[in-house]
């Protein structure tokens, strides 16, 4: 038999992993001084595409913050009980729906969105207490069963909420726009308050889990949690917190996104895509990941919209399925993914 | 005892052969209409499900990327057809090749990844092949493309449905008998050989990536010839054919039937396709329904339906045999008969 | 309770692996002071640890005991509250934490309920107190045998389940663990100690069970199984003869 198929045997010295990185790697470093060249080609000046460059720029990362306060949550859940929670961008949607319902009847901005991860949050508990819980370990089949969930979440918001486009209203004070201080360059107040809130949730996240006995018990349950409870902890009470939290930081990212972008049907699958591929080249399971990952992704999108030569601005998105797989070609895990 | 297997040994053979007998004569016995729009879908869905069927159950690998490669296989032919005028025929072979192609590199990519990694890198490509085809002009962005035709004996498939019905039974019997070949085949061996013991398989010296992707890039070509009858028969193809609720949508199909037999492919698309088709007026929220159906099934028959008609059979096949069996019970979910997913 | 109830009793435990018995019935007691399981591998020590410990797999059916308190089928963090301390087979330590982090982790119900705190446990290895910052992942097979104690002695148990403690320790090293064992049970904790190696066994209890495919096959007092080579070859194999010392 590999007499007979001897073509499909391994080819024995060539390394077809180190091609594989060398050739992500000059495509990616083609790509960043084509974006260079671009912005700054034409010099400093205020005639010049510094100022255009900036502001994609700017863009590009409040975007990142948005991918990445979803996907943190989305990682946490993995990287705690190996739960792909293809429900994510459900729950992110419903937390939009639920920011956007309470800021028309007058909650204040602030309020909405912690009510609003409250809740999610609720809800994500209640799935994995109901379906989650005594299927641990049984990978596969949960993530069927988000996605079944998922289905049923989908279609239940369109019943519930207006399904037509709509953007929940800044919280006061950060409506306007604000000067950068550099050529005379203004910028949406709330986007960089986003930008903020990504690396507040960010620090706060990595203290709970490097600085908190709950963050050692997290990362003990992570790295074997029978051993762990053998220890007298209580593994599926803090499975129950972790995917609370994880869920609220969806429900969360809901109220943020449908601020800076809008609630309608089928956010949830843009927000599931970006989870999924922000986490795949970050390495699922850790935060670092995440939010590199996130950068990663709001980045090209941003720069490859306005960066890309005219006629194939339509192919942008084709970028983003590059970049994983450059990613992947030079780490199959992701770039903190541990080995599987 | 006895009796009663006879008679359910005859009996669940007699149902069988009548099933086929119907399914070989569905334009004798029902509506125009039948034929023409329920059948035709049941098949040209099945065929898209019997690739995702073929790659779980015999390879290992749970895709979601299906969807996209069937639209890939029919944009290809809409496009070359409708835009460059080339003949059907020919639009229709580089269509099921384009799918072919993209399959070899998606799976090229994916073959790296296992189990539920395999599950969200499919999923990034189905999602990004459809926003790909919803922005870009050249496929029609947000319409997609109109104006389809299938070739000579085809026609107009709303006039001719018993050709095109015939037509799509054949290609589904071809894919049909093609995979159960291959799965006899000292590749199709192999292939299962990697499913269940990955780092034995490459210490032996095979190339476990390159079995895993050449046994997508066949999966590709079975989900493009769903993908070019399916184009036929709507004559057109759009964006909304293939998101995420499509690629969700063949996946509870493929789940409903089983993934782990063949032939569950195209029960679990008559299933879905009678139920779309004359109970989705009757709930406002179908997809609710469809969504709880899905979970069950996930819940309480991972194997789906032919699972659950196999083990009824086995049931009445076997004397009764009341030996009582320690704990611990036969293989994990979702891999029955010893099938290794994850 | 005019009857004096042991320590630890174990009665008709039955394990299974899918299909497959590994545990057959085994019962047995600890009043107090220790006790070895001898036997060679794959006799089922490590699994009757773990269904003791209610780890699964295996799925274990029986009774398990402590105090008089039936801990069977009970989740493995109710049986550590209920004062069973856990020193598992090659120590499995937690990678992603620090030698400090492993000690603090532990819950401070436990921790507080008696005379065992993080300090204790430094004091009892100062070694430890020098590699606070240390991944466990770095540490010596010693040191990380001495963690894997300190973190069970925090739940201030009242009887240790230890592993093969000596597996894969050098002999002075192994040694001195010994000696911090034998002090602690003079002190008064209980001690089931599984292992391979006889002159460990030996060195840990005068009472010993031998175990042979899932089952207690026979108990004997130490010094009556380090006489007996018969018994040895016959209970253990040729390569476990009293005084070596590892596999």
């Amino acid at each position: 038999m590999a007499t007979r198929w001897g073509v499909l045997s391994r080819p024995g010295l060539v390394s077809r992993g180190h091609l594989g990185a060398a050739l992500a790697i000059a495509t990616a470093t083609a790509a960043i001084l084509w974006v260079l060249f671009k912005a700054f080609g034409a010099g400093f000046g205020r005639a010049g595409n510094v100022p255009q460059f900036l502001v994609v720029g700017l863009n590009g990362l409040s975007l990142a913050g948005l991918y990445f306060i979803t996907a943190s949550g989305f990682t946490l859940i993995f990287g705690l009980m190996r739960v792909v929670n293809m429900a994510h961008g459900s729950l992110y949607l419903l937390g939009a729906y639920i920011g956007l319902s309470l800021t028309d009847d007058g909650v204040p901005w602030f309020f909405a969105v912690l009510l609003a991860g409250l809740f999610v949050g609720a809800v994500g508990l209640v799935m994995q207490q109901l379906f989650l819980r005594w299927n641990q370990g049984q990978e596969l089949r949960q993530a069927l069963i988000t996605i079944g969930l998922s289905i049923i979440l989908a279609d239940q918001m369109v019943a519930h909420f207006d399904p037509t486009p709509r953007t929940i209203a800044p919280p006061e004070g950060l409506t306007g726009s604000v000067g950068l201080g550099v050529y005379g360059l203004d910028y949406p107040a709330f986007r960089i308050f986003v930008i903020g809130a990504a690396l507040l949730i960010g620090l706060l996240l990595w203290l709970l889990i490097r600085r908190t006995r709950f963050g050692m018990v997290i990362r003990a349950g992570v790295d074997n949690s029978a051993m762990a409870a053998a220890l007298g902890v209580n593994v599926q009470l803090v499975f129950a917190a972790a995917f609370f939290l994880g869920s609220a930081l969806a429900g969360l990212a809901g109220v943020f996104g449908g601020t800076v972008l809008s609630v309608a049907p089928g956010q949830d699958d843009k927000f599931l895509l970006s989870s999924l591929i922000v986490v795949i080249i970050g390495g699922m399971g850790s935060l670092a990941g995440a939010a590199l990952g996130a950068l990663a992704l709001g980045l090209v999108e941003q720069l490859a919209s306005v960066y890309l030569p005219e006629d194939y601005t339509n192919y942008s998105i084709l970028l983003t399925f590059i970049l994983l797989i450059i990613v992947l070609a030079v780490r199959p895990t992701g770039i903190f993914g541990r080995p599987e | 005892m006895i009796r009663y297997r006879r008679a359910w040994m005859i009996g669940s053979r007699a149902v069988l052969v009548l099933a086929l007998l119907i399914i070989a004569l569905v334009p004798v016995f029902f509506s125009t209409y039948f034929t023409g729009a329920v059948a035709v879908k049941v098949l040209w869905l099945g065929l898209a499900a019997a690739s995702l069927t073929f790659l779980a159950g015999q390879g290992g690998m749970v895709s979601l990327a299906q969807t996209a490669l069937f639209g890939v296989a029919g944009y290809v032919t809409a496009r070359l057809m409708v835009y460059e005028s080339m003949s059907p025929w020919l639009s229709a072979l580089l269509g099921v090749g384009g799918a072919t192609a993209a399959g070899l590199v998606v799976g090229g990519i994916a073959s790296g990844s296992r189990g539920i990694y395999f599950l969200m890198i499919t999923l990034a490509f189905a999602v990004v092949a459809y926003l790909f085809f919803s922005q870009v002009s050249t496929f029609g962005g947000h319409t997609g493309i109109n104006g389809v035709i299938a070739p000579p004996p085809l026609d107009n498939p709303t006039l001719k449905p018993t050709v095109v019905y015939y037509t799509c039974l054949g290609c589904s019997v071809i894919a049909y008998l093609l995979v159960r070949y291959i799965g006899g085949t000292p590749f199709g061996l192999a292939l299962q050989a990697v499913r269940d013991e990955p780092e034995r398989m490459n210490s032996l010296g095979f190339d476990v990536r390159l079995h895993r992707t050449l046994g997508f890039a066949l999966a590709a070509a079975i989900a493009g010839v769903g993908g070019v009858l399916a184009t036929w028969q709507t004559q057109s193809i759009s964006p909304g054919t293939i998101d995420v609720t499509r690629t969700i949508e063949l996946l509870v199909v493929a789940v409903i039937g089983g993934l782990y037999r063949l032939e569950g492919a195209w029960l679990g698309a008559l299933v879905y396709v009678l139920l779309d088709t004359y109970t989705r007026g009757l709930s406002g929220r179908f997809e609710t329904w469809i969504g709880i159906a899905f979970v069950l099934i996930v819940l309480v028959s991972p194997d789906g339906l032919t699972g659950l008609l196999a083990r009824i059979d086995r049931v009445f096949r076997r004397p009764v045999r009341r030996r009582r069996r320690r704990r611990g019970g036969a293989g994990g979910p979702l891999t029955p008969s010893g099938r290794s997913v994850a | 309770m005019t009857v004096e109830t042991a320590m630890l009793e174990v009665s008709d435990l039955d394990a299974f692996y899918g299909e497959a018995q590994v545990l057959d019935g085994v019962s047995f007691e600890l009043r107090g002071g220790s006790v070895a399981i001898v036997g060679r591998n794959g006799m089922g020590k490590t699994t009757l640890c773990r269904a003791i410990m209610g780890i699964a797999p295996p799925e274990a059916e029986g009774s398990v005991r402590l105090n008089g308190r039936e801990l069977g089928g009970r989740p493995s963090h109710v049986i550590c509250s209920a004062g069973i301390g856990y020193v598992p087979q090659g120590r499995e330590l937690f990678p992603s934490l620090t030698t400090d982090e492993h000690l603090r982790m532990i819950g401070s119900r436990l921790m507080s309920r008696g005379r065992w705190s993080v300090d204790a446990v430094y004091d009892l290895f100062p070694q430890l107190a020098a590699r606070r910052r240390l991944s466990a992942a770095k540490l010596s097979g010693g040191e990380q045998q001495m963690l894997a104690i300190g973190r069970a002695l925090l739940t201030n148990p009242g009887l240790l389940l230890m592993d093969e403690p000596s597996e894969g320790l050098a002999p002075a090293i192994a040694e001195e663990l010994l000696e911090t064992c034998t002090r602690l049970v003079a002190e008064g904790i209980g001690l089931l100690v599984v292992e391979q190696n006889l002159g460990v066994a030996a060195r840990l209890a005068d009472r010993l069970l031998v175990m042979i495919s899932g089952r207690i096959e026979d108990e004997m007092q130490a010094a009556a199984l380090l006489g007996d080579e018969d018994a040895q070859r016959r209970y253990l194999g040729v390569e476990a003869l009293a005084g070596t010392e590892g596999p």
